[in-house]
């Protein structure tokens, strides 16, 4: 049974990272912006896994975010899936060849199911992480969004999710729009929504503001790992600490050597 | 610290091996060239994909040839990582049935359902690797340490004549082996934060 997992999601928008809530944009900084003011390589040794979108809203610069993701992907020796927009196997390898492990899909996987079979024969089912954003109207009920947030998908979110783990997928990234970038905590009711005996790890997103919103999504057992992307919640070395409250709190987190232990011979 | 070929059949991404071993100051080579591997004193073998198809891709080069020459012939040092350690077995049965490289005097077969227990697969995530005492890729770390792992096949333990570090996933399994220069491991290295780092550091050091 392997550990549970910290992961950091960076969100790009045309050569800038975004702080997004409720799905709306802020621009933060570029790629050089995150590499000083964000000590990027510490960050990546706080981590158990990086997860990059291009969420721009209108067109996509597809080279530009391969560009980019290569960048920040460069100097993290921990596992990295990216996506956002993916409409072809073709750009799912260039992911790949630009320093992805993993293809994250959203939209595809209501609108061009045979993609994610090529992705999954090609590839392999692991490396397909399928995303589902989740919003809740006014009556309550959950229902699943996709484009961005942009387009309801018909029927319940219940329905959504157990048309989407019928996919060949390895993985759901389950976020919250209502929650997204609020640093309220998890919404963790979207977990009641789940197919029962669902034989994927699932990523719980949306919502964590501190290290207590990230234990209470550790806490529960069909929660594998938990993902925020609020740059600033946990800028400097906001995530390394974090990791180490929960270390101290006994979550079944990965440990590894203190990064000097390199440079000591 | 030498130079060190990394082996390019077609078969995943290799970039992450890349800098892994560039930021531990190496200058790897990459290349699917058998002159060039079997001339190579220092090899890595990566891989993800299926078993059939990865040696296959090996075959129709002449790599597995090559591979055997640096490592008979000129005692190369290899390192395997993840279906590249698995290529170093006898048989494989991913996606029919397929004769390995025979480096290692092991089989590759599924997890499977009554071991696995209800645990998810792939196994994918960080898990617990410990070190056999005797072994030369986990010098310097703890005697349990976490490995960054992603697989549905495995090299049961133990190996005759092979040292072999275990995990555990439902059942022990093989999460490295060492076999004189022949070195594999089943996570991956180059995705488990320093604890890979150093390891990949031992491989090239020995």
């Amino acid at each position: 049974m392997p550990r549970k997992r910290l992961i950091f999601t960076l969100l790009h928008d045309n050569g800038n990272f975004m702080l997004s809530r409720n799905f709306r944009l802020q621009r933060v900084g570029n790629a050089t912006w995150l590499e000083k003011n964000y000590n990027f390589a510490e960050i990546a040794f706080a981590i158990d896994e990086l997860i990059v979108l291009d969420v721009t809203r209108g067109e996509r610069d597809f080279p530009a975010f391969c560009a980019c993701l290569e960048r920040v992907t460069r100097g993290c020796f921990a596992p990295i899936a990216a996506g956002g927009g993916i409409r072809n196997v073709e750009q799912a390898k260039e992911l790949l060849r630009s320093g992805a492990d993993k293809i994250v899909v959203n939209s595809a996987l209501h609108q061009d199911e045979p993609l994610i079979q090529r992705l999954a024969e090609d590839f392999g089912r692991q490396c397909v992480v399928a995303s589902a954003d989740l919003k809740r109207e006014a009556s309550g009920e959950f229902r699943l969004w996709i484009e961005n947030g942009s387009k309801v998908v018909e029927g319940s979110a219940r329905e959504a999710l157990a048309r989407i783990e019928r996919l060949p997928i390895g993985e759901l990234y389950l976020n919250s729009i209502d929650r997204d970038g609020t640093g309220r905590g998890y919404d963790l009711a979207m977990l009641e929504l789940l197919p029962p005996e669902l034989p994927v790890p699932v990523i719980l997103a949306g919502g964590a503001g501190n290290h207590l919103h990230i234990a209470e999504g550790l806490q529960i057992p069909k929660v594998d790992a938990v993902a925020t992307a609020h740059l600033l919640n946990f800028v400097g070395n906001g995530l390394e600490n974090a990791r180490h409250r929960l270390t101290e709190m006994k979550f079944d987190l990965a440990t590894w050597l203190k990064r000097d232990c390199l440079t000591a011979q | 610290m030498g130079e060190v070929l990394v082996i390019d059949y077609g078969m995943g991404n290799i970039l992450s091996v890349l800098s892994a071993l560039r930021y531990l100051g190496a200058t790897p080579e990459v290349s699917c060239d058998p002159d060039a591997v079997s001339r190579a004193h220092l090899l890595v073998l990566p891989g993800v994909g299926s078993f059939r198809r990865a040696m296959e891709s090996l075959r129709a080069s002449g790599l597995d040839q090559a591979i055997h020459r640096a490592v008979n012939d000129r005692e190369s040092r290899l390192l395997g990582i993840c279906l590249g350690m698995q290529l170093l077995g006898t048989f494989g049965t991913e996606d029919g049935e397929t004769e390995g490289l025979g480096l290692v005097d092991q089989r590759v077969d599924a997890f499977t359902p009554s071991e696995l227990a209800g645990l998810k697969t792939p196994h994918i995530g960080f898990s617990s690797v410990t070190a056999a005492p005797e072994s030369k890729l986990f010098a310097g770390l703890p005697a349990d340490s976490d490995f960054y792992f992603v697989h549905s096949y495995r090299m049961p333990s133990p190996i005759p004549d092979t040292v072999v570090s275990c995990s555990h996933h439902g059942v022990s399994f093989a999460a490295a082996v060492e076999k004189d220069h022949v070195f594999g491991a089943q996570f991956h290295p180059e995705k488990s934060q320093t604890n890979g780092l150093i390891v990949l550091r031992n491989f090239l050091n020995l």
